[in-house]
Parts: C-alpha cells; sequence; structure tokens
C-alpha cells in the first residue's frame, strides 16, 4: 500500500527524464497487486488470487505501450527532458484580461 | 450452456470480426503481388459494417436477456439498461468511424489498425457496460485506455500527436492505478468484488455506523479513478492537451464513446454496488467545478478543438449533476444528457473535420462561413446553440431536465450554479456564431464541399436536435426503462 503511494508520488514528481515515468506506474500496479494477495489470504477468499494473476498481464501490455509511445516521442524530438513535453500550450483559463477582443 | 453464447453474441461477432479484419489487413497489404496496398479505407468500411452488424444482433437479441441466467452470478449482466446503453454506444462508434474516411484520404493516413484499434475498444466498452464485477469492470477499462493511448499517438511524426498520446498514457495509467487501488481496498474491507454482494453488504453502511476506513478509501479512490477518466475537475489536468493534440477522428472518439460507457460504469458501481457509502459529496464538489472551468476557460481559447474540449469538460459537469443526486430522476436526467451530448458532440466533430481542408485551427479561421459555406455555418450555429442551452433546441431540453432532476432533490445550490454557469457559457458558443456570421477573415479560406457520409451525419444528427423538442417522450420513456433496470 505505501509502495503504490510512492508510485504516485513518483509519476506526479517526475523531473528527470521521461521514461521513468515508467517506473512508479509499474511499481504502482505491482504494489497493488501484492496488496490483492494479502488480502485474499487473510480472508480466505479466492477471487483476489484470481484478480492478482489477471493484473500484471495489463501491467505488461501497458508497459509495452508505453515504451513505444516513448520511442516515438523520442524519435520525433530528438531529447528525453521533461521539460520539453510542452509543445502543446493553451490559453488556460488565468490569461482572461487579454484575450477577451470583441 | 446455449444461453450462454447467445446472450453475448454481438461481443463474440465483433472480437472475430476485430481479428479476422486484423488478419485480412496484414495478409494483403503486405503482399508483394498487389503492390503492398493501403488498406485502411477498405478495413474500415468493413469496420462501420461490422458495428452495424454488432448493433443489429444486440438489437434484435432482445428476448435473449431474459434467458441468459448463467450469467448472472458472474462478471457481466444484461437487462435494460446495459441493453440501450450499448445501443447508443454502437450508434456513436458508426458515427464516428464514417466521419473518418475523408481524414484517411487527406492526411494519407495508411495505417489500417487504426480501425482494428477502434474495433477493439468497442468492444471493450460493450463489455465495460455490462460489467457487473470489479475485476471485468477493470479489466475492460483497461483494455478500452490501452487501444485509445495507441490511436492518440498514431500519426507518428507528428510532435503534437506523439506528445498527446504520452500525455494520455501517462494520465491513464495514473488513474487506472488509483482505480485498482479503490478496488483492492474495497475487497479487503469487504472480501467480495461482485456488485451484487457488494450491494448486500454496503447497503445499511450509513445507518449501522460501523465505520471502516478501508471502504471509504475504496469508494473515494474508485470515485476519484473514475472522474480522471471522464475528465472532470479537478482531475482534467492533461484533458485539453490530449483533445488538442490527437488527431481529429480519435478526439471525436474520445470525447464520446469511453464518456458514455465509464458513466455507465460509474452508475452501476455507485448506484447500485454502494448506495449507502458512495460519497455525494464529491460528485458535487467534481459538477460544481466542472461547470464552472468549462464555462470560464472556453473563454480564452482560441483554438476549436482546445474549445470544445473546455465545453465536453463542462457538459460532464452538467451530466454529473443527475449523478449527484441518486434519485432515479436524476438517472434518467444523466441518461439523456449523455444520449444527446453523444449526437451533439457528433455533430461538432463532424464539422471540424469537415472544415479541415485547409488545417483550421484557430476560431478565427472560421471568419466569414457564413458567406462561403452558408448551410454549414448554420448547421454549425445550430450544434453551438444546442451547446449552450437555448431553446428550443435538444441541448436545452437535458439541461432542463437536468436542473429539474437537481431541483427536485434538493440540490438547488447545484441546479442555481449550473444555471448561471450555463448563462456564462453562451457567451462563448455565440461569439463563434458570431465569428462565423459577422467577421471577415484577414486571408479568406475557401472550403471544399465534404463528402456524403459527413454530410449524412451532419443532417440526421442536426436534424434531430432541431426536432426533439417535438416528440420528446421515446428518449423519455427508453431512459425512464433504463433508470429503474438499473435500480432492480
Amino acid at each position: 500500500m505505501i509502495i503504490s503511494i510512492l508510485g504516485i508520488r513518483g509519476i506526479l514528481l517526475n523531473r528527470r527524464n521521461i521514461p521513468i515515468m515508467s517506473m512508479p506506474i509499474e511499481s504502482m500496479l505491482l504494489a497493488v497487486n501484492s496488496n490483492f494477495l494479502v488480502f485474499s489470504v487473510s480472508s480466505d477468499d479466492m477471487m483476489g488470487q484470481s484478480f492478482a494473476s489477471l493484473v500484471p498481464t495489463v501491467a505488461a501490455a501497458e508497459s509495452a505501450i508505453g515504451l513505444a509511445i516513448f520511442v516515438i516521442t523520442f524519435r520525433v524530438r530528438g531529447t528525453i527532458a521533461v521539460e520539453s513535453i510542452n509543445s502543446i500550450q493553451g490559453a488556460g483559463p488565468f490569461s482572461l484580461g487579454e484575450r477577451i477582443r470583441f | 450452456m446455449f444461453n450462454l453464447f447467445l446472450a453475448v453474441f454481438p461481443e463474440i461477432f465483433i472480437i472475430n470480426a476485430t481479428f479476422i479484419l486484423l488478419i485480412h489487413g496484414v495478409v494483403f497489404s503486405t503482399s508483394k503481388k498487389d503492390d503492398y496496398p493501403p488498406l485502411v479505407s477498405n478495413v474500415g468500411w468493413l469496420g462501420l459494417l461490422s458495428v452495424l452488424i454488432t448493433l443489429l444482433l444486440l438489437a434484435a437479441g432482445a428476448p435473449l436477456l431474459t434467458i441468459a441466467h448463467l450469467f448472472w452470478n458472474n462478471f457481466f449482466r444484461r437487462d435494460n439498461f446495459t441493453y440501450f446503453c450499448q445501443i447508443l454506444l454502437l450508434l456513436s462508434t458508426a458515427g464516428t468511424i464514417s466521419m473518418c474516411f475523408d481524414f484517411f484520404e487527406q492526411e494519407r493516413f495508411d495505417a489500417f489498425e487504426f480501425i482494428v484499434l477502434i474495433l477493439l475498444s468497442t468492444c471493450s466498452m460493450l463489455f465495460m457496460i455490462s460489467a457487473y464485477d470489479l475485476i471485468a469492470m477493470y479489466l475492460a477499462i483497461e483494455l478500452q485506455s490501452l487501444c485509445f493511448y495507441v490511436i492518440a499517438a498514431s500519426k507518428r511524426k507528428s510532435e503534437f500527436s506523439t506528445e498527446a498520446g504520452l500525455k494520455y498514457l501517462i494520465l491513464g495509467a495514473f488513474s487506472s492505478g488509483i482505480l485498482l487501488f479503490g478496488c483492492s481496498m474495497i475487497y479487503g474491507s469487504t472480501g467480495a468484488t461482485h456488485f451484487d454482494q457488494l450491494a448486500k453488504i454496503l447497503t445499511g453502511y450509513e445507518i449501522t455506523g460501523a465505520r471502516s476506513s478501508g471502504i471509504f478509501m475504496g469508494i473515494l479512490f474508485i470515485a476519484v479513478g473514475f472522474l480522471f477518466k471522464i475528465t472532470a475537475v479537478p482531475f482534467h489536468m492533461w484533458a485539453p492537451d490530449i483533445y488538442e493534440g490527437s488527431p481529429t477522428p480519435v478526439t471525436a472518439f474520445l470525447s464520446i464513446a469511453p464518456k458514455i460507457s465509464i458513466f455507465a460504469n460509474m452508475l452501476r458501481v455507485f448506484i447500485y454496488g454502494s448506495y449507502g457509502a458512495t460519497l455525494q459529496q464529491i460528485f458535487f464538489f467534481c459538477s460544481i467545478a466542472s461547470m464552472i472551468l468549462g464555462a470560464l476557460a472556453a473563454m480564452a481559447q482560441t483554438k476549436v478543438k482546445r474549445l470544445l474540449a473546455y465545453s465536453s469538460i463542462g457538459h460532464v459537469g452538467y451530466i454529473c449533476i443527475g449523478f449527484s443526486c441518486g434519485t432515479i430522476e436524476g438517472i434518467q436526467s444523466l441518461l439523456i444528457g449523455i444520449f444527446i451530448y453523444a449526437l451533439m458532440t457528433i455533430d461538432a466533430f463532424a464539422i471540424v473535420l469537415a472544415l479541415r481542408q485547409t488545417r483550421v485551427k484557430y476560431i478565427a479561421d472560421l471568419g466569414a462561413l457564413a458567406k462561403t459555406n452558408p448551410i454549414l455555418a448554420i448547421t454549425f450555429s445550430i450544434t453551438m446553440f444546442s451547446y449552450a442551452g437555448i431553446p428550443p433546441l435538444a441541448g436545452f431540453c437535458s439541461k432542463f431536465y437536468l436542473f429539474f432532476a437537481a431541483l427536485g432533490c434538493g440540490a438547488y445550490f447545484l441546479a442555481s450554479v449550473g444555471v448561471v454557469t450555463s448563462v456564462i457559457g453562451c457567451f462563448y458558443y455565440i461569439r463563434l456564431v458570431k465569428r462565423m456570421f459577422f467577421d471577415t477573415p484577414r486571408t479568406w479560406i475557401l472550403y471544399e464541399p465534404m463528402d456524403r457520409d459527413k454530410s449524412l451525419l451532419l443532417a440526421m444528427t442536426s436534424s434531430f436536435i432541431t426536432l426533439f423538442f417535438l416528440y420528446p417522450s421515446p428518449l423519455f420513456s427508453v431512459t425512464h426503462q433504463m433508470a429503474l433496470s438499473l435500480y432492480l
């Protein structure tokens, strides 16, 4: 459980480079998986274990897609720094004053 | 045993169609004898046909719903609610696929896997709507999200598209992780993942006074995960960026289909699965914040797709009003809102795709559309007026019923915030219409006439929007039936 909270913190506070983002995602999913297994053993129920055998499938597929997207991002940009993900710029709600023109 | 297959026959058909189309695409597009043809239109038409056949199978299989009792203790449940939701989902998917063909031709977009992924995500959304267990729900949500991550990043040479795919991946993976954490907390505290069992355990939750922090955390995290997925505020972080950067057909899909299926799933989890333990306050707060942000932030936008993204965030806020009051009227107004929202959004994105020839990105490019293409301008203004909620169009009917339901359950603050933000939102919709009719752009843009599929789609949806007020009772009675069967 604590590992999943650390994973959440890891995604939100990533300052180094982009492929590192996939590590906290994986750790979140795996920590939740172990949560399921622990609960299943402690309440003597089978459903937790069947769920826990399905979740890593999803995690693996997602990390494969994540790596593919990181690779094409790198191919287009040439850098993996996190600061460079800002080419989509928008006018947020706070630049209202100068933007309203009739 | 045979009843099992009959009940799930539409999904079986669409899975088979997906795989056959994938194999067909791979075999023929890599054959040297045929000179490596790009098969995207071919596979696209076949995909559209298979979606329509699935719709037919689903609609004609209505009497089979009562036979599928083998399902009822397992992962899926089909009743009136799922029947109509799946019909709506398949109709909107068919509409959005038919919008894409022109896009494929112009952008020289050759990947037929686009259509295969859309079919796969449609199948997973069919499962998601009828999911009746936390496991089935999570797996279906993941399958749908994974397909969408890929197609959001499908224009591989474009910086915008890859960045949108990256942001969508991170956002989606994060929200799935939170959702799964909530599921594990609920499983740990109650020992049940099936919604029937959860409903029995959590029915008297508020009254018994046995507060379990595990259940509270579980419901909270599941709610947060779902709210991330429907891009409600304050969890809408990158949604406008994703909507803007993806290729336009993908944005159309993103704003229609997942919202339908995730709202259906949310209704199952929170209204059926855990009626006593649902945190109503979080949905109140999110709907108020979404309405306010959707109205205010869209005023400052200069790009069309971002404006549509913020207006869909605002509309999700209105639809969450129906969700926050847990009454049958509230659910019914939510379903009417979703139906009309899906039609309006198909309309809006068909128009944006039709104007794509000369890369209209900025709102200022729409200037003087009325002089060059008057019918398109009138259609666009009908859609914008419907979004704004101007009577007698369909958007007004849906907003009216939503506020009516909110007042009926005593949520006076919610309804008044809704009315105020609706009025504020009118501003930028009408500004768009004014730009089209009364502004002259700096450089005149010449638009080609749009192709046959989009014009048919636009005709159907805009005639529905204008003529809905004359005969709204079929939709009202259908949604009433859906809401009733949700509670049973």
